[in-house]
Order: C-alpha cells, then structure tokens, then sequence
C-alpha cells in the first residue's frame, strides 16, 4: 500500500490533516533537546577555555579534567545540538516537500528516544575515561552500534516519503538522500575501520577521512539542502538557478570524499595522497562558489529584506561566513601555508566559525521562523530575538578574528624556534578575549531559550489565515 | 480520505539565454578542474597496484572513495534516464506552490507571528 498523500487542493483542509502530514511535537522535541546540548556544549567550551588561563575550579577532580570536558564540548555539539536539530527540522521539511509523511510515527519517537541515549551514553562514556581514540569519533565503542543502527533508522524513516515522490526532484531532497547514505557509510568508516580493520598510517588516513567527511558529508549536505528549502521560502521566490544548485550537488557528491587527508598534511600519509586531497579541495572551492552564487542571485532585488527578515538575516549572515570559511581553507590547504598555521588556533577559530558561524547559525534562523509555527503563537519578544542575533553573531566573530590571530602569532613564535613558554605568553591575551567572546554567545543562547519559554507560556492568540507576514 | 496532488506548476517562462550559459559556463569550469583531481588520483592508484611500495597506505581511502564515486555515477546515470535533469527549473516552482498551498490552509501557517510581538 503507498503511504498516504495529503491533498492540498481544498484551502478549507482540517488541521488535523495537515498535522498527519508534519508531526509537530516531534520538532519541538528535537529543538528542546538540541537546545539542551548547546548549553551543555557552551558550558564546557567555557570551562575548557577558563583552563586555558589557568583557571579551573574543578582541578583534581578526575572525571570533570579539561581533557573530556573537550570532548564533551565537541560531541555535545556534532551529535547533541546539530544532528538533533537538522532531525528535528527534517521532519517538517521533508513531508512539506514530497507531501508525505514519514514512514511511522512511532518510528519517529523511537529514534528519537534512542538518539537521546546515544547522546548522553556518549557524554558519560567521554567522563567516564571510555573515549575512543578517534576524533569526533570518541563515542564509546560499545555505543557505536546502537548509533549505526539509529542512522539506519533514521534513513529508512526519511527515505520512504522522499522514494514515493514523483517527478524530477528538489535540489533540497537530493542533499538529503545523499546524506542519510554518506551519514551511515561515514559513522560506519570512522568508527569501526580504524578499530577493527586496519592500523598505523592507513588508520590515520581513514581518520582524517572520517573527521573531514562528517563535516562535508553530514552536516554540509542537510545544512545546503534546508538552505535550498527555507531560504526561496521565506523570500517567496524561487532559487536563482536550480540547474546550478544540481551542478554544486553533483560536485560535492564526486569531489568532496578524498579531501579528508588535507587534515594531515606534512605527516607520514604518502605524498601522493596529500597531493589529492590538495586538488580535490580546490575543486571543492569551485563547488562551494556555485552554491554562494546561487544564494545571492536569489536574493538579488530583495535584499532589504536581510535587514527586516530576521530569519533571512541568520541564513545570509551565516552565508557571508561560509564564504569566508571557504576562502580561509583556500589558504590553509597550501603546503606552506599549513607550515605556519598547523597545531594553532587559526584552526579552533575555523572550526568555531564553520559549525557556530554558519551552521549553528542557519539552524537558529530556522528556528526562529520556525518556532511560532510549531506552537501556534507568536514571539513573546521579537527585542528578544534581534539580542540573540546580536549577542551570537558579535560573540562568534570576535572569537574568529581573536583565535586567528592567536593562531598566526603561534605559529611565528614556533617557526622563529622561540621557546614554547613564548607562544603561550603570546596567546594568553586573545584567549582571555576569547572567554568574553564566548560569553557572547552563551547569552545569545540563553535569551533564546528564554524568549521560547515566554512563548509556551504566553497565551494562545487567534491568528488570521491569511495575515502578510511581516518578519 | 487524503488523495495525491497534481502539481502541475503550468507554463513557467522560458529560461534566459544568459542564464542557460551561465549554467553551462559553471559546469565546465567547476567541474572541469575537479575532474581533473579525481584523474590524477585514478592515475595514481594505478600506479600504487603496479607496485609502488609507500603507496601501500593509500589503497584502503582509495577505494573507500571509488566505492562512493562508483555509487554516485550509478545513482547519476539512473537520475539522468529518468528524466530528473529534464525541464531542470521546474521543481523548483513546483516546490513554492506545495508550500503556498500548505500555507492556505487555514490555521496552519502563523506566518506573521513573529512581527506580531515586535512592540515588546
Ligand atoms: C561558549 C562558547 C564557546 C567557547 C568558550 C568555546 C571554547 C572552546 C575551546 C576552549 C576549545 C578547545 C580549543 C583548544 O583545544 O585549544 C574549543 C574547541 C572546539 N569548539 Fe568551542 N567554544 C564555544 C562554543 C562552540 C560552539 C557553539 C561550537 C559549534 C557549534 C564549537 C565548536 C568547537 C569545535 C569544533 C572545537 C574543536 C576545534 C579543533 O579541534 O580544532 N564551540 N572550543
């Protein structure tokens, strides 16, 4: 039997049927979670960058050591915050693009629950001293399966509407079909070739395949694809070119795969090898260009609205910073380039920058939009809502500009062969910076959270069908 | 009961001459560099199996990534004789018009609720 369609024709449709089509608590439950992570995240990113100047508190005491409040921070974010918020958000766009829903409901809050436990099992493994010794892949190898087997799921629950449309398809549904596979393939790679498989070098370049691919292959694909859905959206027009956005998917699909190794250049990995990695990011350059280009075509003739729009002004803010993001790894994946920069937080800030800056930050915009839709009520504040803009946006860029320029000085004392105490005396005013800069954000976060607990607890309004938006 | 949509987003403008070569200008010159990439590395793995000793380390990302390519060019040729890259603009009207009709349905789309606060 072929899942159930919904029939748009009638403007007179009873909300329930709609509500068959996106289950909207299940979203909701998606953002509280990620929502969550971020906080945990922010909390141990500040611990981590409090010990840096030589201040913590929680000294002594084993399972709270800097070293795994680290991880805690970056796991907390790749698979608390992100993947939570991208499986969230995925379950509104995904039925409101091919008008089906999702395999089962039940299937939904399964994954959902068992995510959770993913998560916080991780948390407590990383505490608990149980990381594994691959980066971003510290799950613990006794949860690794139970993770597997939640991608698997969670393809099989997005696949099933996306294989039933008909038609040529959306650029958006492409990015997402291509996730759900490399997602897996890629958690799969990382995780267990390296442990079980192979050792030595050939594991190192798995793992620079592995850090690189999650990146590229899991968190670009859905982070483009929902840009491709929200941004003509919230514009009320289509994408400039979607002949363009098939070029940029296609490329991404053949070229982004071998570029892991730039992560390790100057390091045993054959030369050759780097060479590739080298080339294909170049060529990734150009795809990345195509993407950019199409974004801003779109928004040629409606650009005041990335002053009004407040969701638009996150989706493009985090577009200018993904530009800079791709100009930055223009740079970095030159030899000589990496020569100065390497081990230095030029890298940290470019990090923050791609994964605050641009994807956290279309995430927050999607949110933003998103919110008072899912719980059919206004924003209690919308002064609340430019704080966090600004608080987050303010917070990120000065931690970028302040960490890449920590990175350069670094890298100057090392190669002027100065002894080590000299590089961290350089670093020591920026990484107070830093904490201030991180503060930022952690406020933006916070006024966000509370402008949602406003908002449920605000009343329900009575809202006119056809009201202009006016965001 | 629920019944499928036809989504026929009628006549749509035809594409610019300008934009068609825009197009096809970003495929040769996107693609063309990074095709050359992905030569380089066949040519090298090549020469890994012709036994090139150090090369020894590099087979199993290698093949890891022609596993993936070898994928991909399978899932393009089955988009392609599909007809997925036929009338390439018109999924995207047709997507804008899914949402415009979801959007009428009454009560579901609090669309103007973000300004409606925006005094506080
Ligand atoms: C309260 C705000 C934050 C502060 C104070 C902070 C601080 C830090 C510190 C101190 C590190 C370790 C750097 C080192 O080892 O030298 C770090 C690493 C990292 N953080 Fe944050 N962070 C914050 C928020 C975030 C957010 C929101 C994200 C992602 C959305 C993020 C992503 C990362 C990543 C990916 C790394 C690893 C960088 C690498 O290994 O190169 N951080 N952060």
């Amino acid at each position: 039997m072929s899942p159930p369609v919904l029939d748009t024709s009638t403007a007179n449709e009873p909300l329930t049927d709609v509500d068959r089509l996106v289950d909207r608590r299940i979203v909701l439950c998606y953002y509280g979670a990620a929502l969550t992570y971020m906080v945990i995240s922010m909390l141990g990113g500040l611990l981590m960058a409090l010990q840096l100047v030589r201040w913590n508190e929680l000294q002594g005491i084993e399972l709270l050591s800097p070293g795994r409040w680290r991880m805690v921070h970056t796991n907390a974010i790749a698979y608390g915050f992100l993947a939570n918020a991208f499986l969230g958000t995925l379950h509104w766009t995904i039925p409101r693009l091919t008008m089906r829903p999702v395999l089962s409901k039940a299937f939904s809050y399964l994954i959902f629950a068992a995510w959770q436990v993913v998560v916080l099992a991780t948390a407590g493994g990383i505490l608990l001293g149980h990381a594994q010794a691959v980066e971003w892949g510290e799950t613990p190898v006794w949860i690794d399966p139970v993770a597997q087997l939640g991608l698997l799921l969670v393809a099989i629950n997005f696949m099933t509407p996306i294989m039933a449309a008909r038609g040529p398809m959306y650029v958006t549904l492409w990015y997402f079909m291509a996730a759900f596979v490399w997602t897996f393939l890629t958690y799969a790679m990382g995780n267990f070739v390296p442990q079980y498989v192979v050792c030595g070098t050939n594991a190192g370049a798995i793992a620079g395949l592995f850090i690189h691919d999650l990146v590229g292959l899991f968190v670009t694909p859905l982070g483009w694809g929902l840009m491709y859905y929200f941004v003509p959206i919230l514009l009320k027009k289509p994408i400039w070119s979607h002949g363009l956005s098939l070029v940029g998917f296609w490329g991404l699909a053949f070229f982004y795969p071998l570029q892991g190794i730039h992560h390790f250049l100057y390091t045993p990995i054959p030369m050759f090898l780097q060479y590739g990695a080298v080339i294909s990011t170049i060529a990734v350059e150009f795809v990345v260009a195509t993407v950019i280009v199409n974004f801003f075509g779109t928004l040629k003739g409606s650009g005041r609205e990335v002053v009004t729009n407040l969701p638009i002004r996150w989706f493009y803010t985090g577009m200018i910073l993904y530009g800079i993001t791709c100009f930055q790894c223009a740079l970095q994946v030159t030899l000589t380039f990496q020569e100065l920069i390497h081990f230095t937080d030029w890298v940290v800030g470019h990090a923050h920058l791609v994964m605050f800056g641009v994807f956290s930050q279309w995430l927050m915009g999607i949110m933003t939009y998103l919110i008072p839709r899912l719980v059919g009520k206004p924003w209690y504040s919308r002064k609340l809502c430019e704080w966090h803009y600004w608080l987050s946006v303010v917070g990120i860029v000065v931690m970028f500009l302040d960490l890449t320029m920590a990175g350069l000085f670094q890298g100057w004392s090392w190669s002027s062969m100065r002894i080590w105490d000299h590089s961290t005396q350089v670093s020591e005013p920026f990484w107070i910076v830093r904490i201030f800069a991180g503060l930022s954000m952690f406020g933006g976060i916070l006024v966000f959270i509370y402008n949602i607990y406003k908002t449920l607890a605000g009343p329900v309004e009575v809202i006119a069908a056809k009201a202009q938006p006016a965001v | 009961m629920l019944r499928i949509v036809d989504n026929d987003p009628g006549d749509t403008a035809p594409e610019p001459r300008t934009r068609r070569l825009w197009t096809v200008c970003c495929v040769v010159f996107f693609l063309g560099p990074a095709m050359y990439g992905f030569g380089t590395k066949f040519y090298e793995l090549v020469r890994v199996f012709q036994g090139d000793s150090t090369g020894a380390f590099a087979v199993t990302p290698i093949v890891n990534y022609l596993l993936a390519g070898c994928g991909f060019l399978m899932l393009f040729a089955w988009a392609a004789r599909n007809g997925m890259f036929r009338d390439i603009e018109r999924a995207k009207f047709e997507m804008l018009e899914n949402e415009h009709k979801l959007d009428e349905i009454k009560n579901f789309a609090p669309s103007h609720t973000y300004a409606a606060s925006s005094r506080r």
